[in-house]
């Protein structure tokens, strides 16, 4: 490349000009723009976005029956997905961690699901939860179990149960990894002081392993928490909000609401709940974050 | 092999540790249940419709019906929305890893004002979930007249990869040693040569489980997707998966052929690089 007589922070902004230009246009600009379509009344077609006020935010949470079961749906949903995959991950990566025969193998097993569409996923479980010819009720049959038979995906009961059941499948190799990343930070010398100090199982777990592994843990938890709140794929590909709104969650309700009932000032309305939802949970953990990076340069 | 000669053993201890024997055969059954689907799945891939109703679920196909893969292959227009995917991840996945990788350069070396503010934008970035706000998004591409174009999805793909690769990168960038670039500086070459010439070569490994990585997600991504490709010549391979499902769901045999080649490509990218896979992730987030 050409040696240009630029002064250095000009070359530093033209570096970051392209990267900048597009991230503003169509990622900032959109996050802005949902704010102001949330204040107006709008069809998606007509030139003309009239300013309603807090129109939208009082018909989504008053007088919109879906919006507090989709709420309840998210947070519940959350909850659990950052309490149960999570769980099962930390027990995987702990005794992946261990010398065991063919852990790489085995390690490969538990990521494959990650590394597949959602929307592949919602396809594939749902196949198995088919109530005819699916996988579910095909062993249940072969194990006489006939009368646990249900329609797992038809019955509002099940549903959302179901649906979490192929996001926890998917989702377990994922934190997984991170955790066995967070795991080679362990020192062993410390385990092996600890043990030869007479420490049993739980006391190095406890005290060395534990304490090591807590910027994974928050790092594991803030993601999994946004990888929860942003589920759409899963659910839009296995019931789509169905059965009677049953697996309704608020990403999935405000696409609804804009692109298929063209409704999207009320849409961006329930965008903007769910941002700041996002927000609460995030900014607490950019501070954390961002402090020990500042004191270490 | 040394993982063998001390397998069942714990850290410090040259016993074998029956602990650890009964976990490993609970971890053996478990990725069992986890690779069950997988087995199922290209089981009834290979069976004719008759055979998926009349057989058991895990039976191994008697009658290898490769000829679901071709009807699927036709019925599902997998011919279009494999080159639709392949020429936008072509595009998207260097481009934006080439765009991050020059801002998070300039982040991390170039000493100017704001750019403290936008290191904690980009962070910032990171979190923000683009299926929240889909319309919107929708709204910004149409006014552009993009809709049903390749630039039309690149672009917003470009913009909510960004500030994570930036992220990843920034923390590589500012672990190079200062000397590297100094010298280069102090000869008078400008920021440009040194990024090109010195920064990109030596980041070649992080680059790569970059590409890697967003190469998988890019070519899954449906939500972006199923909002700005409306018109089924411009699908990509989920898109088309989703409209074979909802339209031959009980072609059993045919619709798991269609699930098998959708998810083929990126299983085979990541059993042939999987470490790259484990690097980019860790450095990613574990890295701060």
């Amino acid at each position: 490349m050409a040696r240009l007589s630029l002064r250095p922070d000009k070359q530093g902004y033209l570096l970051l000009a392209p990267a900048v230009f597009v991230y503003f246009l169509f990622a900032f600009y959109p996050m802005l723009d949902t704010v102001r379509m949330s204040f107006s009344s709008w069809n998606g077609l007509s030139a003309h976005r009239s300013f309603a006020g807090l129109d939208n935010y009082r018909a989504v949470l008053t007088a919109d029956p879906v919006f507090w079961g989709a709420l309840r749906n998210t947070i519940g949903w959350t909850v659990l997905a950052v309490l149960l995959p999570n769980l099962i991950s930390f027990g995987l990566a702990l005794a992946l961690n261990q010398r065991l025969p063919g852990r790489s193998w085995l390690r490969v097993a538990f990521y494959l699901p990650v590394i597949i569409a959602p929307i592949a996923v919602a396809t594939i479980w749902k196949w198995m939860y088919d109530p005819f010819f699916g996988l579910f009720n095909n062993l249940l049959t072969a194990w006489h179990l006939q009368s646990w038979i249900v329609d797992w995906l038809g019955d509002r009961h099940y549903a959302l149960g179901a649906v979490f059941a192929a996001h926890v499948w998917q989702s377990v190799g994922f934190s997984m990894v991170l955790f066995l990343a967070g795991l080679q930070s362990v020192s062993t010398t410390l385990i092996e002081a600890a043990r030869i100090d007479g420490a049993g199982r739980w006391a190095v777990f406890r005290h060395v392993t534990l304490p090591a592994l807590r910027p994974t843990l928050a790092v594991v938890l803030v993601l999994s928490v946004v990888n929860s709140l942003k589920a759409f794929d899963i659910i839009y590909g296995m019931t789509g909000g169905g059965p009677a709104q049953s697996t309704q969650m608020l990403a999935m309700w405000a696409y609804t609401q804009a692109m298929q009932l063209g409704d999207f000032g009320k849409g961006a309305a329930v965008s903007v709940i769910l941002l700041l939802i996002t927000l609460v949970i995030v900014v607490p953990y950019l501070r954390w974050s961002l402090r020990p990076a500042r004191s270490g340069k | 092999m040394n993982l063998f000669s001390q397998a069942f053993r714990p850290v410090g201890s040259n016993r074998v540790d029956p602990v650890l024997c009964l976990l490993w055969f609970g971890l053996i059954g478990l990725a069992l249940v986890w690779i069950a689907p997988f087995v199922f799945i290209v089981f009834t891939s290979l069976k004719s419709s008759s055979s998926v109703m009349g057989s058991n679920a895990f039976a191994p196909p008697s009658d290898l019906a490769f000829v679901n893969y071709a009807r699927a292959w036709t019925r599902g227009s997998f011919s279009t929305t494999v080159v639709n995917g392949t020429i936008i991840t072509l595009i998207k996945v260097p481009l934006g890893v080439f765009l991050s990788a020059m801002a998070a350069y300039a982040m991390a070396r170039v000493p100017m004002r704001g750019g403290k503010l936008l290191y904690l934008l980009c962070v910032f970035g990171t979190m923000i979930p683009f299926q929240v706000m889909l319309a919107p998004i929708f709204m910004q591409v149409n006014a552009f007249g993009l809709i049903n174009s390749y630039p039309g999805i690149i672009l917003p793909y470009l913009a909510f990869g960004v500030p994570c690769q930036v992220f990843i990168l920034y923390g590589f960038f500012s672990s190079v040693p200062k000397e590297l670039s100094e010298a280069a500086r102090v000869d008078g070459a400008s920021h440009f040569t040194i990024f090109w010439r010195i920064f990109l070569p030596v980041s070649l490994p992080a680059l790569s489980a970059l590409v890697i990585l967003d190469f998988v997600a890019t070519w899954n991504e449906f939500a972006m997707a199923l909002v700005i490709l409306q018109d089924p010549r411009k699908w990509t391979l989920p898109l088309g998966l989703m409209a074979f499902q909802s339209q031959f769901h009980s072609d059993y045999g045919q619709l798991n052929a269609a699930i098998v080649m959708t998810v083929l490509p990126a299983t085979l990218v990541y059993l042939i690089f999987q470490r790259y896979f484990v690097a980019g992730l860790t450095t990613g987030a574990i890295k701060e």
